[in-house]
């Protein structure tokens, strides 16, 4: 541990760390540009400039390039480093054009910043600017090449960092050039992240372009709603609206950067469909007399037909809170019926991971520093995508990487890839498990021979899967996997992708209790009368959606509570307008049992572009914002429950009736969460009639998440929804050869659920006998439940 | 006609290329039996013995720069040897390889020998084609008749030689943005250390030595250290050095001359005087990077140690001497806009400070310069020496710096006339 000294103050840092770092810790701002944590040192721009006293080197250096060592004495003020940082900041501002008025940078510029503090008032030079012509780079990112200060970030970001290979370096000298070999959309699904590693203004925010100044925005930090992986968010509003979304910083989960999904979902918040009104019977009601209504109804159900005849639906999106609280309702109730999920395969999936994952528990970071990952039925780009960017980084540090998918898993680093039919993954990790593979042909074998070696040799290795391939029997079969390969000296971590970013929480609050397909029967035989939906919909999720729409139908009481216009809100006797996460303070656990905490970024109200039809200021005045009904869930739950309304007695609260969730009071935003202590119930045994494979000459449909598309709060934001595929299918060429179909031809797909029309998509790593469809919301895919495994044709379509 | 012993140029013969044969001849190939005779370490250390020093222009001595290479680690290492020769004024590998490629050919399987390693690529500038073509034509000669490939004259010792043609800038040149361009990546430098020895090409230890460097080694293996120390003038220092002759003088060639030799006598004796009976009145001694000598310096010994003394650097040897009526202010404004235009846009100082200077020298030139631009010149320098991250904008500063120390009233002559004095 070297100690040093900095500007008269002495500091002791972990081998290895840098100066600059070691400056940091004592609050002592060194000036930098190209430096980045998690990019690393590369010492390109000169600005970190110190001077060294004493100790094993001397003179004016780069902070950033220097390891702290015992024995140094550094100053920052030394006359000659200034001098060369006011020259580096001169010379990054030569061809830096005088447009901070009108960039959207300006505020939040380390440029500008830099630019006052080292005093540059003055450009002495007087010459002709470089400048350059500007790429479009698709409907993300807005280039103004002009204002760029060569400081590589962007680069380093995308390329070394994210592993997209369609943005570089061009030029030389003082004409060096960042962008695409021609205009068009980058193609990374984590290119946002150039908007954030930007010092200044080459690289913002397109959908955000002229909206607000930076010091306009409210910002608070939050944790990302969409997917399992919980990572830090900083959404910024204003006007009512959300904005947009910057990456936070935790070392533990997404570290500094997050996946294009999370950045520019942001919009569902200003769906222009979002119910924001209570509602009685399809008219309009104050909160009070919607809660009273709430309350009375459920009361008088169950007096008529017992406290069984009211179901609750819990919801992976809602906060843990309001999750925990709705679990209090359906034991005061005393009903036996509260589920998480109404997607039967992620429900059970995640309940088996929150009974069995105990000390396997493997975050991002440990991810990061990992030599083996096995994925086994994960496709992180659609169910996780920042999991493919942690694993990217233990590819770069030399960890090998194996997928065992029926996909074609895109991963932004190279991987040993298995294509194995869905309905074998948990075979294959039990035979992993018991180091018996004779199950398997020999070519399978020449791939996982060489992983029972690897497994047997890797000092972290992580197995990942994902709740909708694996289902219950396949994380079972990982969890087992984890366990039997672990060693004292050496444990085999698990990590599994599920739903949404509480569905760990979920499953914890679980019981005994039966899915939600057990639900759907017991409405349909008249047994449940009323159900209450917390954020969830299961006309759309449920796994039998025909089925589910038929059961519902039946329900005398339909209580919704959410934040976005789903089916169940429209088709809701009761509706209760929820806030977004955006919205409120809360808590999510995510797939690995860390609960995290969020703040409110903004109060929710009717976006001042939709009131004011693009005027401002509005031209109509009400004393009461619009649309600003809706409530935290957990206070609605607590309302509705009539107990403590503020979080932190409902946490203290959660924390002394479960020992489970003891440090939930503990929880603060801006660290890196707490991980959940104890398990889950495992669920009861499953029902006969699971999702199968049939072994008959007819094709089988894996029904899929895509990146874009299959995500209901990315589905309902402007920028990711016009960005969603058109319907596709993806499939093996020898396949397509033997149906006479090409990649690009347009095909019939006909599944029980009806027909529609697909575009082919053919890929060699997709495992040959099945078919891959994706979930796409508002298309005639829309009812490829991920997971679901389908009998199918497909003809091709003649082009007329 | 040239009085002083001749050991590269021995073979050179104008328009002609000596072939194996006839380098066998001459004594070629006896160095590399010599070497297989002996252990690596004792051929490292013969030449650490021999006082030879780099010629690409830093003049770290050789010998000492093998010692620190890793020989006996296990797994792949690398041989590189730096033909990247493109610093205006500068063409005396070209010369060397043109006439005699043998030498280098031996050299590197000598070096590959005394820090085991076997694969050498032998990086040429892309201008360099029929250099490049004649390496070729040698490496496939010396491969023929077993000096290079499996089993190197029936030893156990295996060496190939590659040559790779650079894409054709001036940074490559630097050793590291060398490797860079030769792994295939963008020819920026990399940051020391780790330095080649350790972490190199393929980030695998890797040494780099220049053309002539290594064109030495052959003969020091022969002929032994003493005879070589005997070579030089100057008795602190050992062997001959290629000397290219450029700029106002009778006679524009390239001489092997003793080190030590007076600027003088290379301006007088070889260059045959400054054209048109002019006067001298400055020269770059080494190529574009080192700072001027004026008159004052003539009877300075032509090595490295002694030109450092002056605040100057013996380089390349790439003498260009300029006349009386020559504008040193235009002089300096022309080279520096060689190494702005050469930057490879890492680091600001060198992509920007270099820029800044071109546009303050032609204010200055061009008569709008001002005492502000004067002193901002004055800050350039100070701000980019030893504050980039590699050696080019360090050797960029050379002429610039020199410049403001020894024509300053020059400068001023233009700022007070408001034009070029020598126009």
């Amino acid at each position: 541990m070297p100690k040093l000294i900095i500007d008269n103050l002495e500091v002791t840092v972990p081998e290895g760390t840098n100066v600059l770092e070691a400056a940091r810790k004592l609050d002592i701002v060194i000036p930098h540009f190209c430096y980045h944590k998690a990019l690393g040192a590369v010492g390109s721009c000169r600005l970190c400039a110190m001077m060294f006293l004493e100790g094993p080197v001397s003179g004016v250096q780069m902070a950033c390039m220097i390891p702290a060592q015992d024995g140094m004495v550094i100053a920052t003020n030394d006359p000659e480093a200034v001098e060369l940082r006011e020259h580096v900041i001169e010379w990054a501002m030569t061809n830096h054009p005088h447009d901070c008025p009108v960039c959207d940078e300006g505020g939040e510029c380390q440029l500008q910043e830099m630019t006052v503090a080292g005093g540059h008032a003055v450009r002495r030079y007087t010459g002709p600017k470089c400048t350059f012509t500007n790429q479009d780079l698709g409907p993300f990112v807005q280039q103004e090449m002009n204002r760029c200060i060569t400081c590589y970030r962007c680069v380093r970001t995308y390329r070394d960092y994210c592993g997209g290979e369609d943005y570089g370096v061009f030029g030389s000298r003082n004409r060096v050039f960042f962008g695409r070999v021609e205009e068009g959309p980058l193609e990374s699904f984590f290119a946002g992240n150039i908007i954030d590693a930007c010092p200044t203004g080459v690289l913002t925010n397109k959908p955000f372009r002229f909206k607000s100044r930076s010091w306009d925005l409210q910002e608070a930090p939050s944790i990302c709603p969409h997917c399992s992986l919980g990572c830090a968010v900083i959404p910024g509003g204003r006007y009512r609206e959300l904005q947009r979304i910057r990456a936070g910083v935790n070392e533990t989960t997404n570290g500094f950067f997050i996946c294009d999904r999370g950045r520019f979902g942001y919009d569902h918040v200003n769906h222009p469909e979002r119910p924001r009104e209570p509602r009685i019977d399809g008219q309009p009601a104050s909160m009070a007399e919607t809660l009273a209504a709430v309350r009375t109804r459920v009361q008088d159900l169950v007096q008529k037909h017992g406290p069984a005849a009211v179901a609750f639906l819990g919801s992976s999106r809602a906060s843990f809170e309001a999750n925990a609280l709705l679990r209090e309702w359906a034991t005061q109730v005393g009903s036996p019926h509260l589920v998480f999920e109404a997607h039967q395969g992620r429900d059970r999936a995640a309940r088996v991971l929150a009974a069995r994952l105990g000390e396997h528990a493997r975050s991002l970071e440990d991810v990061r520093q990992s030599d083996l990952i096995v994925l086994c039925g994960a496709d992180p780009l659609a169910e996780g995508p920042m999991l493919a960017l942690a694993i990217r980084q233990a590819a770069r540090n030399g960890a090998q990487v194996v997928v065992i998918d029926p996909r074609s898993v895109k991963l932004p680093c190279s991987a040993t890839r298995l294509p194995l039919a869905s309905g074998r993954l948990p075979e294959v990790l039990k035979a992993l498990s018991q180091k018996d593979l004779s199950a398997f042909s020999r070519q399978e074998r020449s791939v996982l021979d060489g992983l029972a070696a690897q497994l047997e040799s890797a000092r972290q290795p992580i197995l990942i899967g994902a709740a909708d391939l694996l289902a219950e029997a396949g994380v079972t079969a990982l969890c087992a996997a984890a366990t039997k390969l672990s060693t004292p000296e050496r444990p085999v971590g698990a990590m599994v992708l599920l739903s949404g970013p509480n569905s760990y929480g979920g499953a914890m609050l679980t019981g005994a209790a039966d899915d939600f397909d057990t639900v759907l029967d017991a409405i349909q035989e008249g047994r449940i009368h009323a159900l209450v939906c917390l954020s969830s919909d299961p006309f759309r999720e449920a796994m039998a959606p025909a089925r589910a729409q038929a059961a519902l139908g039946h329900l005398e009481l339909l209580v919704t509570i959410d934040s976005t216009p789903t089916l169940a809100a429209q088709r809701a006797d009761i509706f209760l307008p929820a806030r977004a996460s955006a919205e409120m303070a809360g808590s999510y656990v995510n797939n690995e049992g860390r609960m995290q905490a969020f703040l409110p970024v903004l109060n929710p109200g009717l976006p001042i572009s939709q009131t004011g039809a693009g005027n401002h200021p509005p031209r109509e005045f009400f004393l009461q914002t619009p649309g600003s009904e809706p409530e935290e869930d957990w206070l609605i739950l607590a309302q509705l429950l009539e107990s403590a309304s503020d979080l932190a007695t409902i946490r203290q609260r959660l924390a002394s009736s479960d020992q489970r969730f003891t440090e939930l009071p503990a929880i603060a935003p801006e660290t890196p969460g707490i991980r959940m202590s104890g398990s889950g119930q495992l669920p009861p045994a499953p029902p006969s009639e699971l999702p199968h494979c049939t072994p008959s000459d007819t094709l089988t449909l894996l029904a899929v998440s895509a990146p874009l598309g299959s995500h209901w709060l990315a589905h309902l934001s402007a920028p990711l929804a016009a960005q969603e595929p058109q319907p596709y299918v993806c499939l093996h060429p020898e396949q397509a050869k033997e149906l006479g179909l090409n990649a690009g031809d347009r095909a019939r797909l006909i599944t029980h659920l009806g027909h529609c029309h697909v575009v082919v998509k053919i890929d060699e790593m997709m495992v040959s006998g099945q078919v891959m469809a994706p979930q796409l919301m508002n298309t005639a895919l829309e009812g490829m439940l991920p997971g679901s495994v389908l009998d199918c044709r497909l003809e091709r379509e003649v082009q007329v | 006609m040239n009085p002083y012993p001749q050991v590269l140029f021995k073979n050179r013969r104008p328009g002609e290329t000596i072939l194996l044969p006839e380098y066998e001849k001459t004594g070629g190939y006896l160095g590399l039996r010599a070497a297989l005779k002996m252990s690596p370490e004792e051929v490292c250390n013969l030449v650490k013995g021999s006082g030879l020093r780099g010629r690409g222009g830093a003049g770290f001595p050789t010998g000492l720069k093998w010692s620190f290479f890793p020989a006996d680690q296990p797994g792949d290492k690398y041989l590189v040897c730096n033909g990247d020769e493109m610093e205006p004024g500068t063409y005396k590998d070209c010369q060397l390889l043109l006439a005699d490629p043998h030498q280098l050919v031996e050299g590197m399987a000598i070096a590959a020998y005394a820090l085991q390693t076997s694969v050498g690529y032998i990086f040429l500038r892309y201008a360099y084609e029929e250099c490049s073509q004649r390496v070729e034509r040698a490496i496939a000669e010396a491969t023929a008749a077993g000096y290079l490939g499996r089993h190197i004259l029936g030893t156990g010792f295996d060496v190939e030689l590659h040559v790779h043609r650079s894409a054709g800038r001036y940074i490559l040149g630097e050793e590291t943005a060398l490797l860079n361009g030769l792994e295939g990546r963008r020819p920026n430098p990399r940051s020391k250390p780790p330095f080649p020895a350790q972490r190199g090409l393929f980030s695998r230890p890797t040494n780099v030595n220049n053309v002539e460097t290594l064109a030495n080694v052959p003969h020091i293996l022969t002929h032994g250290k003493l005879w070589f120390q005997e070579l030089a003038l100057n008795v602190e220092s050992a062997g001959t050095k290629l000397f290219g002759l450029s700029g106002h003088l009778n006679c524009n060639e390239c001489f092997e001359l003793p080190l030590g030799i007076t600027l003088r006598e290379v301006v007088e004796d070889f260059g045959g005087g400054v054209r048109g009976g002019k006067k001298f009145k400055a020269c770059l001694p080494g190529g574009a990077s080192t700072p001027y000598l004026t008159a004052e310096h003539l009877d300075l010994m032509m090595d490295f140690d002694p030109l450092e003394e002056v605040e100057s650097r013996l380089g390349t040897a790439g003498v260009t001497v300029f006349d009386e009526n020559t504008c040193m202010v235009a002089v300096t404004r022309n080279l520096n806009q060689f190494f702005a235009r050469e930057s490879c846009g890492w680091c600001t100082p060198c992509r920007d400070g270099l820029a800044t200077i071109s546009w303050l020298l032609d204010q200055i030139e061009n008569g709008q310069g001002t005492e502000d631009h004067l002193a901002m010149l004055h800050g350039q320098v100070r701000n980019i020496k030893g504050r980039s991250f590699c050696a080019l904008a360090e050797g960029a500063m050379g002429p610039v710096e020199a410049l403001l120390r020894l024509f300053e009233d020059e400068i001023k002559d233009h700022i007070r006339k408001g034009c070029c004095p020598f126009v």
